[in-house]
C-alpha cells in the first residue's frame, strides 16, 4: 500500500503535536513536514509536494483559505483538508472554492482526520458530520421561513445520482464510466442539476450535497 | 453594547447656573435713573410753560378789565359833569326831571366804582379811593350849587364852576391817569417776574440736563466696557468649547479604538491560548479514548464525560472570541463576515436576515471593515431586542465615491427623536470618525432603517 504523505499546517504547536500523533498512529499515513503559518505552508508544499495538506483556516501572515488557493493553483494533485473552528457555510463554501476537498471541525478532528486524509487523497470529498447538520438546519430554516419549495424534489432520480457522484469529487468521465453513459450526457445532466438548484459552480454543488446529507 | 435611555441615567446632565454680575445691576439702575431724570425734566418744563402761559393770560385779562372799567368810569363822570352844566343852565320847570337824571348818573358812577376789579393791592385801592373821594367832593360842590336859590345860583354858578369845579375835575382826570399808569407798571412788573422765572427754569433745566448727559455718558462707557468684557468672555469660551469638543471627539475616537484593540487582544488570547489548549486536549482525550476503549470500558466512560465538558468549554470560548472579534473578518473578508452575521442572527432569533453583499468592497482598510461590521451587528442586535421584526435586510452599496450600508427591519419601530440609545450613539461615533453620516429613520409601526454613508477611503490607505 502506498503511503500518503501529509504536510501539517497550524500555527499552534500543541495542535500540531496532537495532529501528528493521530497521523503517525496510522500505518498508511506519514507526516513529511510541519508549517507554522500560511506562507510557510505554501513554500513547504511547493518543495515537498505532499499528497495531502492538513491546514488550519485561521493562521497569521497568510490565512488558510488563501494558502489553500495558492497551493491548489501551484499543485493541482495535492489535496487539501481544511481544519476549522466554524461550521458556518461562509467558511465551508470559501474553503471549497479555494480548492479544499475535505472540511473538518477542530473539535472532532482526531476522530475523523485519518478518514478525511484518505478520502482527500483519493480525490473524494469529506465533511465532519456536524458541518452537514448545521448546514441542513440553516437550509431548512430558510425554507420554512421563506416558504420556498425544496428544490431537491425537482430532481429526477438520475439527476440525484449524478449530483451525489459529482459532489463526491468524481469527474464527468468517472461518472460516465460508473453509470455507463456518455460524458456528454453526464455534462448535460450536471448542467440541469445546477440550473434547477440555482447553483454556481462545483463548490456550491458540494455544499448543497453536504447540506442535504447526500455526502458527508 | 447595551441600549440605554440617556434620561434615566443617574449621572444626568444638569444645567449649571451662570454667575450673576453686579455690573449688570449697576448698568440697569443707572439706565433707570437716566430715564427718570429725562422724564422729570420734561414734566417740569411742560408744567412751568403752562404756568407761565396762564399767568400771562391773567395779567392781560386784568389789564383789559381795568382799562375797560376805568374808561367806563371816565365816561360816566364826563356825562355827569355835562348833566350838571346843563342843569345849571336850565329853567326851574325841568328841575325835578334833571335832578332825577343826576341822581341816576350818580348811581351809575357808584356802580362803576363798585364794578372795578375787586382783586387789587393797597396802592390801587388808595388810587381808587382817592378818585372816589374827589368825585364825592365834586358832588358835594354840585349839590351845594343845586341847593342854593336860583338867583344866587345863576350868579355864582359860573364862578363856582370855573373856580372850584375845574380843579377838582382836573384832579379826577389826573388820578385816573395815575391809575392807568399804575396798571401799565403792574403789567411790566409781571413781565419782569415771568422773565426771572423763565431764567430760573432755564437754569434748573440746564442743570438737570447736565446731570442727565453725565449719567448717560457714564452709562454708555459702562455698557461699552461691559459688552467688551462679555465679548472677551464669549470668545474665550467659544475657543474653549471648540477645544474641549475636539478633545472629546478624539477621546471617544480613542475609546472606540481602544475598545476594538482590547477586544481583538482578548479574542486573540481566548482563541490562541485557551481555545488551542482545549483543542489539543480534545485531540489527546480522543486518542486516549481510542487506545483505552477495548481494555478499560469504565475509564472510557469517564473520558467521554471529560471530553464532553471540554467540548462545551471549547464551544463557549469560541463563541466568546467570535463575539469580541469576528475572525471571519480576517479569514474571509467583510462580505462573508456580514453573511455569517446574518445567518447567526437568523439562527438564534426569530428574524430572518437577508444580506446583499455582492457590492461589498474587499480592499477596504481595517477600520472601515470593523466600522461596517459593528454597525450591522449593532443594528441587527437592536432589531432582535426591540423590534419584534420578522425580516431584516442588510444592503451594502457603492454609489459613486461612497459606501452606503443600510439595515432595514419590518418591526414595530420607534420614535428616533425621543429615544436614542447608547447603541445608536456608538454607531454614530464610529461612522463620524471615518467622516461619514448616520441616519436612523423610524416611526412607530413602520419599521426601522439605519443608514450609514461613508466616504470612500483615500487611495493607498488600504491594508486588506
Amino acid at each position: 500500500m502506498k503511503t500518503i504523505r501529509v504536510l501539517l499546517a497550524d500555527d499552534h504547536t500543541l495542535i500540531r503535536a496532537g495532529l501528528r500523533m493521530v497521523v503517525d498512529a496510522e500505518e498508511d499515513l506519514t507526516v513529511v513536514g510541519e508549517a507554522n503559518d500560511g506562507r510557510e505552508a505554501v513554500a513547504m508544499a511547493e518543495k515537498l509536494k505532499p499528497d495531502v495538506v492538513v491546514m488550519d483556516i485561521g493562521m497569521p501572515s497568510l490565512n488558510g483559505i488563501e494558502a489553500a488557493r495558492q497551493i491548489h493553483a501551484a499543485l493541482p494533485d495535492t489535496q487539501i483538508v481544511m481544519l476549522s473552528m466554524h461550521s458556518d457555510e461562509g467558511y465551508v463554501l470559501r474553503a471549497l472554492k479555494a480548492g479544499a476537498k475535505a472540511y473538518l471541525l477542530k473539535d472532532s478532528a482526531e476522530a475523523d482526520l485519518a478518514r478525511a486524509i484518505r478520502a482527500a487523497a483519493a480525490g473524494k470529498s469529506f465533511f465532519s458530520p456536524a458541518v452537514g447538520q448545521v448546514l441542513l438546519q440553516d437550509y431548512m430554516r430558510t425554507l420554512r421561513r421563506t416558504g420556498a419549495e425544496d428544490s431537491y424534489e425537482l430532481l429526477s432520480p438520475r439527476e440525484r445520482e449524478i449530483l451525489q457522484l459529482v459532489a463526491e469529487g468524481k469527474s464527468s468521465k468517472e461518472v460516465a464510466n460508473l453509470l455507463s453513459l456518455s460524458v456528454y450526457t453526464v455534462e448535460t445532466h450536471r448542467a440541469r442539476v445546477m440550473q434547477k438548484l440555482n447553483l454556481r459552480g462545483i463548490p456550491e454543488l458540494i455544499l448543497y450535497a453536504v447540506r442535504k446529507g447526500i455526502i458527508s | 453594547m447595551t441600549t440605554l435611555n440617556q434620561s434615566a441615567d443617574a449621572g444626568a446632565w444638569r444645567e449649571p447656573t451662570p454667575p450673576s454680575s453686579k455690573l449688570r445691576w449697576l448698568l440697569l439702575s443707572v439706565s433707570a435713573l437716566l430715564l427718570a431724570i429725562l422724564l422729570l425734566c420734561g414734566a417740569l418744563a411742560v408744567r412751568f410753560l403752562a404756568q407761565i402761559h396762564s399767568q400771562e393770560l391773567a395779567v392781560t385779562r386784568a389789564l383789559a378789565e381795568r382799562t375797560h372799567a376805568l374808561s367806563g368810569l371816565w365816561l360816566s363822570i364826563q356825562s355827569y359833569n355835562q348833566a350838571v352844566q346843563q342843569f345849571v343852565a336850565q329853567t326851574a320847570a325841568d328841575r325835578e326831571a334833571a335832578r332825577r337824571h343826576l341822581d341816576q348818573l350818580t348811581l351809575e358812577i357808584d356802580s362803576d366804582f363798585d364794578n372795578y376789579p375787586t382783586v387789587r393791592d393797597s396802592e390801587e385801592d388808595a388810587l381808587l379811593a382817592g378818585m372816589r373821594r374827589l368825585f364825592s367832593q365834586q358832588r358835594t360842590l354840585y349839590i351845594t350849587i343845586l341847593e342854593s336859590p336860583q338867583a344866587e345860583r345863576r350868579r355864582e354858578a359860573e364862578t363856582m364852576l370855573a373856580q372850584r369845579l375845574g380843579p377838582v375835575q382836573k384832579q379826577i382826570l389826573d388820578w385816573s391817569g395815575k391809575l392807568q399808569a399804575w396798571n401799565g407798571e403792574r403789567v411790566q412788573q409781571a413781565d419782569h417776574a415771568m422773565a426771572a422765572d423763565f431764567t430760573n427754569l432755564q437754569g434748573s433745566l440746564s442743570r438737570v440736563l447736565a446731570i442727565g448727559f453725565g449719567s448717560g455718558l457714564l452709562l454708555v462707557v459702562g455698557s461699552m466696557a461691559y459688552i467688551a468684557r462679555l465679548d472677551r468672555q464669549t470668545r474665550a469660551r467659544y475657543v474653549e468649547l471648540a477645544r474641549s469638543q475636539h478633545a472629546l471627539q478624539q477621546l471617544s475616537a480613542r475609546l472606540v479604538d481602544a475598545q476594538e484593540t482590547e477586544r481583538r487582544a482578548i479574542s486573540r488570547e481566548l482563541h490562541d491560548e485557551v481555545g488551542q489548549a482545549l483543542g489539543a486536549l480534545l485531540v489527546d482525550i480522543g486518542r486516549l479514548s481510542t487506545v483505552l476503549s477495548s481494555d478499560h470500558p469504565e475509564v472510557k466512560a469517564q473520558l467521554d464525560n471529560v471530553k464532553a465538558v471540554a467540548e462545551r468549554t471549547f464551544q463557549s470560548v469560541r463563541n466568546m472570541a467570535l463575539l469580541l472579534r469576528p475572525s471571519m473578518l480576517d479569514d474571509l473578508g467583510l462580505a462573508a463576515a456580514l453573511e455569517w452575521q446574518g445567518r447567526e442572527v437568523s439562527r438564534r432569533s426569530e428574524i430572518e436576515v437577508s444580506v446583499e453583499s455582492e457590492d461589498v468592497p474587499e480592499d477596504l482598510p481595517d477600520e472601515y471593515k470593523i466600522c461596517i461590521y459593528r454597525l450591522v451587528q449593532e443594528a441587527l442586535n437592536n432589531a432582535v431586542r426591540h423590534s419584534g421584526a420578522a425580516n431584516a435586510r442588510v444592503v451594502v452599496e457603492r454609489p459613486g465615491k461612497s459606501i452606503v450600508v443600510r439595515v432595514t427591519d419590518d418591526g414595530r419601530g420607534f420614535d428616533p427623536a425621543r429615544s436614542r440609545g447608547m447603541g445608536i450613539l456608538g454607531m454614530e461615533e464610529r461612522v463620524k470618525r471615518l467622516g461619514g453620516t448616520l441616519r436612523v429613520e423610524s416611526q412607530p409601526g413602520k419599521g426601522t432603517t439605519v443608514t450609514a454613508e461613508l466616504p470612500y477611503p483615500p487611495e493607498g490607505g488600504t491594508n486588506a
